[in-house]
């Protein structure tokens, strides 16, 4: 399997070059958590908001940004372009799940991403006084899961709404619908410390945060013990579900789809 | 206010899109399915190789049913959509080479063997390293057929792989299908709305419309059957009466210095001869009746009796989609 992804991967690295204009720009897309940033920033010039300094808010968003840009998913707008296309037919042919095609695609995305964003984060992390990180080797492990975890949510979800390609021609409006709700309650708009506790009671249970706002916090050392193990397990849960919704979909859907247009 | 209805409720009916179509294919064979557009031609291929689940009836290929997409199955045969492709567009075709090899798990000095005889066949060459939205049509769909080959499949589902093309790069891809099911014995499933392509390869053809099968078995065979006369056109020196043209032929036309002239087979070389002993002759010329014609006729269910005229036990059956 790995002789498939390197192959893949070289692929999609070819095609990013290819692409390369286009990737910034989509970064740029992600630099909503920068001017997030500044907005907050200028909020909590009186004080501490909920428990956050400005040195927080630029820990928060500082991470967020590297966290989202790990995140970043587009596979079901592929998805929907595929069927609509009737170009998932030669996809289907290969005796590989089209999917491992977008997973490798997504993968070599993120190094590109990497490459650009983390230097800046670096240095605007060291720079600012005052930002507090739980760097241990274990948070730090602790925060590498969560990542993939997040990944893993974000990317099943996202291919799973764009599954719904299968059945509806408006794909488009479900996948916007879900980035909308996505950006604002994984935390991308405020850390979720900001919501009422009310509100942060009911997210707890929902994949949302586990897409951001839980990797955030193990880094800043605010998650721990208990409230951590939960939230893995909570996270682990939820991506469980979204793979195995996918793959259950997947199944049903492949038998209606009637390949189109070729 | 059509539209503002179509809005809120819209309206689905089914349609069969294949029914009853039943057909038995030996390995090495190649066969020709014919039929107008929206006859069941793709869908009877998109059954035959999986993408379509039938509704009713049953399909097997090579022992293996289609729509289980077993990779055992997949890496057995190549579908061809002349309007489909699985090259990547903004990369060399030998990008998507390569991603082959390693998803077919094409071992090293086979997937070098393999490439080496496409590129003598087809003449890819320079065209392996050009972006493939720089391709030609003609230049891409040589691409396109050596990515399908790359595995070397067993069976090969052809649809409509000469379709805008120009009339060279049609005989080139014709000639390599042949050379490559002669030399892999690969079976050969083609549909093609040019006549030529169905002509040139194969022996045996499907005609299908509507779902249903009109005719199944030997061109020739059906070719003698509707059509069991060759066409003499004449052209004279000097006019001549028509009537005396009857002995040699019915006359489908004649304007006294040129006529036309069904003659039936068996007796057309004797009628020619006796013809030019015995009338003036400027030209003469000995035709067979159009492909086209002949199919027409099958399809307008002029030909009686036609049946599935192909002795069969139903293996591949793939039948009904609704």
């Amino acid at each position: 399997m790995w002789r498939k992804y390197l192959a893949l991967s070289k692929a999609a690295w070819a095609l990013i070059v290819e692409y390369r204009a286009q990737i910034v720009i989509w970064m740029m897309n992600s630099i909503l958590m920068v001017i997030m940033l500044l907005v907050w920033l200028s909020i909590s010039r009186e004080g501490a908001v909920n428990g956050y300094t400005a040195a927080d808010f630029v820990a928060y968003f500082m991470l967020g940004w590297f966290v989202r840009n790990l995140t970043a998913v587009w596979a079901s707008w592929e998805l929907d372009f595929a069927i609509r296309e009737g170009r998932l037919s030669p996809m289907l042919l290969r005796p590989i799940h089209p999917i491992h095609n977008e997973i490798a695609v997504n993968w070599v995305e993120k190094l590109l991403r990497i490459l650009i964003v983390a230097p800046i984060i670096t240095v605007v992390l060291i720079a600012t006084p005052g930002v507090q990180l739980n760097l241990s080797p274990l948070n730090l492990l602790a925060f590498v899961i969560s990542v993939a975890g997040a990944w893993l949510i974000a990317f099943m979800s996202d291919y799973l709404i764009g599954m719904l390609a299968f059945w509806t021609t408006q794909t488009g409006a479900f996948i916007q619908g879900f980035y909308g709700i996505r950006l604002v309650l994984s935390g991308v708009i405020a850390p979720l410390a900001m919501f009422p506790q009310a509100v942060q009671d009911v997210l707890r249970w929902l994949p949302f945060p586990y897409m951001l706002n839980f990797s955030v916090s193990i880094a800043m050392g605010r998650v721990q013990g208990e409230a951590m193990l939960l939230g893995f397990i909570t996270q682990w849960a939820w991506a469980a579900f979204f793979v195995i919704a996918v793959w259950v979909a997947w199944k049903i859907a492949i038998r209606n789809y009637s390949a189109v247009g070729a | 206010m059509g539209s503002l209805r179509a809005f809120v409720a819209r309206k689905y009916r089914t349609v069969k899109a294949v029914d009853d179509v039943s057909f038995d294919i030996e390995a090495g064979e190649m066969v020709g399915f014919l039929g107008p557009n929206g006859a069941g031609k793709t869908t009877t291929l998109k059954v035959l190789s999986g993408l379509l689940y039938p509704t009713s009836g049953t399909a097997t290929v090579l022992g293996f049913t289609p729509h289980k997409r077993e990779p055992a199955y997949l890496k057995q045969f190549t579908l061809v959509m002349g309007q489909k492709q699985q090259l990547l567009w903004d990369l060399p075709a030998i990008e998507t080479f390569l991603i082959n090899q390693a998803i077919y798990e094409i071992p090293r000095d086979q997937y070098a063997a393999t490439l080496k005889e496409l590129d003598q066949l087809l003449d890819l060459g320079p065209l392996l390293k050009k972006q493939v939205r720089k391709l030609s049509l003609g230049e891409r769909m040589k691409c396109e057929l050596a990515a399908a080959l790359l595995h070397r499949p067993k069976v090969l589902f052809l649809d409509e792989p000469t379709i805008g093309l120009d009339v060279t790069m049609q005989v080139r891809i014709r000639d390599f299908i042949a050379e490559y099911n002669r030399r892999h014995g690969a079976t050969v499933i083609l549909t093609s709305h040019y006549m030529a392509d169905v002509t040139a390869l194969c022996d045996r053809i499907i005609v299908i419309d509507k779902g249903k099968v009109l005719y199944d078995g030997n061109f020739r065979a059906l070719i003698e059957r509707v059509a069991p006369y060759k066409i003499l056109k004449l052209q004279f020196e000097q006019p001549v009466a028509c009537e005396q043209l009857a002995a040699f032929g019915d006359i489908a036309s004649c304007d006294g210095m040129t006529a036309v002239l069904h003659v039936p087979r068996s007796q057309a070389a004797e009628a020619a001869a006796r013809l030019l002993t015995q009338v003036e002759v400027d030209d003469v010329n000995f035709e067979d009746p159009p492909v086209e014609d002949i199919i027409r006729e099958v399809f307008a269910g002029r030909v009686a009796g036609l049946g599935t005229a192909h002795e069969q036990t139903p293996a591949v059956n793939p039948a009904g989609a609704g």
